[in-house]
């Protein structure tokens, strides 16, 4: 329901994966196959070899330190901040909004229902069930338009298409009210609450 | 007694036919992430993991920069040492410290590519319903054991429901001296499933206990 950047997130988990487990496996055959060690040994030692020419040229003037330590600081600081980004695309799109259109009416100006008008609504419905252990009601932001997501937490032995069919009953007269459909998901859980709360045995 | 109310429940109000297929794609996304797991703490742990190495080095470049000796270890001696690897490390902490590196690359890998899906099912409500369904498969198995413990007369106790994503297994340990057919229980089951449509649909197993429970 969220914004959270999945394709992105598999991505940048798999190449970190792999690296670690490049590493991890190197490692591994260094501490066991001598072969590798002197394969690595040539290898290592090359690129060792290339780095610490570029540091020496790159020297400030009249100074032992290269300024290439500065543009390694740099990418580094562009990294973690990359990083911070990314972690905030995690769980977004919550929103307040359910509704905000142009009124074409006498008076105007725009018309903005909050979320709070359907998550009260829907609570309210939803808290005089007897079969229910629990229920919450949020807005979310889908591809740039509102939508809402309800998690119940029916009772055990709780039919779930019955239940889900009267939610949605709910949901479409709430849009009768609203005057605007918005697309809900309804999410019938179980969690804590429902296992070792007592059964529903009316219903 | 409750699963023959179903078939009036499901006849929920219709919606016009435009509005629905207007945002289908759109559910169809939804359910998808509602279905599968998110990376979303995972990709926390590898940011946080990353900004930490990250930011180690940075102090130490930062520290060389201004010509000021090193926090932990000179990075020129670190590479040094890296090069002559096998030498100076005992190799039981060298593989050791392998195999544990490549566990995590491992663990990150598999969350990356593995697909994730979640133990819920997609309840598809005929397709009119105005708002899309995802339940949990504790709560099917639940149902399920209500309705098999009706047709089969016994106590919850006696009924545990095993709901996977194509395998519904329904085991019965009927009361000692009471027999329970096994068509009775496995039509109601399927009876309720039916009535929930779920998306995929599972497949319905019954095994009656052949030792029954005294005192039931």
């Amino acid at each position: 329901m969220t914004s959270t950047p999945t394709l992105l997130n598999r991505i940048l988990i798999g190449i970190l994966g792999l690296k670690l487990l490049a590493v991890g496996i190197l490692l591994l055959l260094l501490a066991s196959v001598p072969a590798v060690g002197t394969w690595w040994h040539t290898w290592s030692g090359g690129i060792w070899g290339g780095l610490n020419q570029a540091f020496n040229s790159t020297r400030f003037p009249g100074r032992p330190e290269s300024w290439l330590w500065i543009v390694v600081a740099i990418a580094l600081v562009i990294l973690i901040g990359l990083m911070v980004a990314w972690i905030a695309q995690q769980g977004k799109g919550r929103s307040n909004l359910l509704v905000a259109e142009f009124d074409p009416g006498e008076v105007p100006g725009d018309v903005r229902i909050s979320g709070g008008v359907a998550e009260q609504a829907l609570k309210h419905a939803l808290a005089e069930r007897p079969d229910l252990a629990g229920a919450t009601v949020g807005t979310y932001e889908v591809q740039g338009s509102p939508a809402l997501k309800i998690r119940l937490q029916p009772r055990q032995g709780v039919a779930p298409h019955l239940l889900g069919a009267e939610v949605a009953a709910l949901v479409a007269a709430l849009n009768a009210v609203v005057g605007k459909t918005t697309p809900a998901l309804i999410h019938i859980g179980a969690g804590a609450r429902t296992r070792f709360s007592r059964a529903e045995r009316v219903r | 007694m409750s699963h023959k109310l179903v078939d009036e429940g499901q006849a929920s109000p219709l919606e016009s036919n435009p509005v629905a297929a207007g945002r289908r794609p759109d559910m169809r996304r939804v359910l998808y992430r509602e279905t599968h797991s998110s990376r979303a703490a995972v990709a926390v742990v590898a940011a946080v993991l990353v900004m930490g190495l990250a930011g180690y080095g940075l102090l130490e470049a930062a520290v060389h920069a201004i010509g000021q000796p090193a926090w932990l270890i000179e990075p020129q001696l670190a590479a040094e040492r890296a090069v002559a690897l096998p030498a100076g490390v005992s190799p039981l902490l060298l593989g050791a410290a392998g195999a544990v590196i490549a566990m995590i690359g491992l663990f990150f890998l598999l969350n990356a590519v593995l697909p994730g899906k979640r133990a819920r099912h997609v309840l598809n409500g005929g397709g009119s319903s105005p708002a899309a369904i995802v339940v949990d498969d504790e709560v099917i198995a639940s149902a399920l054991a209500r309705s098999a413990r009706l047709a089969a007369n016994v106590i919850p106790e006696q009924v545990m429901v095993v709901v996977s994503r194509r395998q519904v297994i329904v085991n019965v340990r009927p009361t000692s001296g009471v027999p329970v057919t096994e068509n009775a229980v496995l039509a109601a089951v399927q009876d309720e499933l039916r009535a929930m449509s779920l998306e995929p649909v599972p497949e319905v197993r019954v095994n009656i206990s052949t030792a029954g429970v005294i005192g039931a």
